[in-house]
């Protein structure tokens, strides 16, 4: 019982029972217009049937052509308002001018105006619903101009003097037509309204997407934008390491070494001429240089180890000589990754192999690194328990972070019982 | 401690003037003639072609590109030149650097950890055996090698000892030093060294130079 729209037929009972029927009605004119203004003129003629005035054949058949023709004028009326109106206007001047009966002259029996005359109120209104108000206007004018000519001629003829005669045909005539005008233009005006509304409501549509599209085109240009800086971050970041490296090792290391080389010799000369007290101090000065030098050297290369500036593959070469665990190291690269890049695959490399060293309970581990697209995939597996997970905050966590700043990805696959693969996917550069 | 029985004609390359001077002072101190003193591989290669060294010591790291540069050259003088030791020194341990240093050279060649010049005597005595035609390999390397050797099992099978024994051998000792460094007697070694190389099924072999290969090529293989 819900259904609605054009087409819901009428439910018999329902308390909008004649609203239904009367939306049904104008959707079906609305919808075949021929056929309803066909329906209206032959409704109009039917009227003029009973005022078919009595006399000679020719009369009659005048009366009849003039009031079909009267009537006919309202089928065209929506695709031809003006010529229709015109028509009817010519065919009302005509019955007007010779049909009314006046002092001057004896009416023809075959113009009067008739009930089809009712045609020029509905073209009116159709002037008035479909045209711009200037012809709606001029055909008002036009029928009031005609209503005025009629009572004119009328009036003395049937000596209707008292101005409460005339006053009651110039309210019907003029009131009709003037209701007429109004009705339509008030159509009109809904229609202009609801048209205008369409136009801002498509214009502010246009605008806004024109704005999304500019917006999605600034975020995208600042998407890019972003991109580039941190690549350059990364990259400058990772040139910075390697030059705190070099700084470290050309200058606090050697110096280091150097005094470590004077202390051992200060400490071998005394050894030699006997003072212990002296010896002691310069024996623990001596320990102290070396655990220092020691200590920096693991500092330096957690930095950035140098011998990454020979490639990865080196680099991993010296990590899995120096795991706790034996290693299996496979680096199959066609091209250098970034150095950026190439020291996350590092240090993800070193992490992997000191958490598999310290929780897995492996025997051994292979790391193999290949070339994809234009990156690369390290890929650390142990024979170990397995179970390692990416908890928040965990080892694994923070590497896959590290990670995706460059966007890459971590993968973990770990079951209970082992083995533990752990995937590293990193772009050629940052 | 007494001073060399032997004048060396020593080459330093090394890029930074601290440590290169201070090697030079205290070479000479010991008694041994530091020929020339260099900053970079190709004044080193020079260097050896006019003095003809009894050793060279090398620092792996060097202009331009400061990444192997010494390593490089201790190789194409030892492959050159047969008779000049070569003793490189590095700031990290790397390995596979040294193994590959070893693997073209069997004799006359040293890999020492830069900290290592901090005890003088160890490494005037090292730099000795190298111009000697002996094999010095840092006790950090052979540590490495095994831990990270794939026989981990076989190398299970020996006993604490003879495991000091085996690293002692692979960082290029003698029998006699051996015994000194363990304090036991030169026998016991010679008991200990054989019952290694039969539990490792290697052959015997008195040279120190080819044990130290052996047992390098066992460790990594």
């Amino acid at each position: 019982m819900s259904r609605s729209g054009r087409w819901a037929a009428p439910v018999p009972g329902t308390s909008n029972y004649a609203e239904n029927v009367l939306r049904e009605v104008s959707a079906w004119t609305r919808d075949h217009p021929w056929q309803a203004d066909s329906l209206l003129a032959v409704t109009l003629f039917a009227f003029s049937t009973q005022q078919i005035p009595s006399g000679s054949v020719v009369t009659r058949v005048t009366a009849i052509v003039v009031s079909a023709l009267l009537a006919a004028t309202v089928i065209p009326r929506r695709r031809y308002p003006v010529a229709a109106f015109a028509v009817a206007a010519a065919i009302a001047a005509a019955q007007i001018t010779l049909g009314v009966a006046s002092n001057s002259h004896e009416p023809v029996p075959g113009l009067q105006p008739n009930a089809t005359d009712l045609a020029i109120l509905v073209l009116l209104y159709t002037l008035a619903a479909y045209r711009p108000r200037p012809v709606s206007l001029a055909g008002l004018a036009i029928c009031l101009i005609g209503a005025g000519v009629a009572i004119a001629f009328w009036s003395p003829a049937h000596g209707a003097h008292p101005t409460g005669a005339l006053f009651a045909a110039a309210a019907g005539l003029g009131g009709l037509t003037l209701t007429a005008w109004v009705l339509g233009d008030s159509v009109a005006y809904r229609y202009r309204r609801a048209y205008y509304a369409s136009l801002e409501e498509r214009a502010a549509r246009l605008e806004a997407e024109r704005d999304a599209q500019a917006r999605i085109a600034a975020a995208a240009e600042r998407a890019r934008e972003l991109q580039e800086r941190r690549a350059r971050v990364i990259d400058e970041s990772a040139a910075r390491l390697r030059r705190i490296e070099r700084d470290l090792h050309d200058g606090a290391q050697v110096r280091l070494a150097a005094l470590a080389l004077t202390l051992g010799e200060i400490k071998e000369n005394l050894e030699s001429s006997g003072d212990d007290r002296t010896l002691a101090l310069a024996g623990a000065a001596h320990q102290n240089a070396k655990d220092t030098l020691a200590e920096l050297r693991d500092l330096a290369r957690g930095i950035h180890p140098p011998v990454l500036d020979r490639g990865l593959g080196p680099a991993l070469g010296i990590l899995a000589g120096t795991s706790a665990i034996p290693v299996g190291l496979t680096v199959s690269l066609t091209e250098r990754p970034s150095p950026a890049i190439e020291a996350m695959a590092y240090f993800c490399a070193a992490e992997l192999l000191a958490n598999a060293a310290k929780h897995s309970g492996a025997s051994r581990i292979t790391v193999s690194v290949r070339g994809q697209d234009a990156g690369l995939v390290l890929s650390v597996t142990d024979d170990g328990d397995g179970g390692a997970r990416l908890v928040p905050g965990g080892g694994l966590a923070g590497l896959r972070e590290r990670v995706q700043t460059v966007d890459g990805r971590l993968e973990a696959d770990s079951p209970p019982g082992g083995p533990t693969i752990v995937t590293v996917e990193l772009p050629g550069h940052a | 401690m007494t001073a060399a029985p032997e004048r060396l004609r020593i080459v330093i390359a090394e890029d930074a003037a601290i440590m290169r001077d201070g090697l030079t002072q205290t070479l000479t101190r010991r008694g041994h003639d530091v020929v020339a003193a260099v900053a970079d591989g190709e004044a080193l290669r020079q260097a050896v072609e006019e003095h003809r060294p009894d050793v060279a010591i090398i620092d792996v790291r060097m202009p331009p590109t400061h990444t192997d540069e010494g390593l490089r050259a201790a190789q194409a003088i030892h492959r050159d030149r047969p008779g000049v030791g070569v003793l490189v020194f590095s700031q990290y341990i790397e390995t596979q650097s040294a193994t590959e240093l070893f693997a073209s050279a069997p004799a006359g060649v040293g890999y020492l950890l830069k900290d290592r010049v901090a005890d003088v005597s160890d490494f005037v005595d090292a730099i000795t055996r190298v111009a000697h035609g002996g094999t010095v390999l840092d006790p950090e390397v052979v540590r490495q090698l095994l831990t990270a050797s794939r026989r981990r099992d076989t190398l299970a099978a020996l006993t604490p000892r003879e495991r000091e024994v085996l690293s002692l051998i692979a960082q290029g000792r003698s029998n006699a030093a051996i015994a000194a460094a363990l304090f036991i007697s030169p026998k016991v070694v010679e008991k200990h060294v054989a019952n290694i190389f039969d539990k490792l099924g290697l052959a015997p072999d008195d040279n120190d130079n080819r044990r130290v290969i052996a047992a390098l090529r066992y460790l990594e293989s």
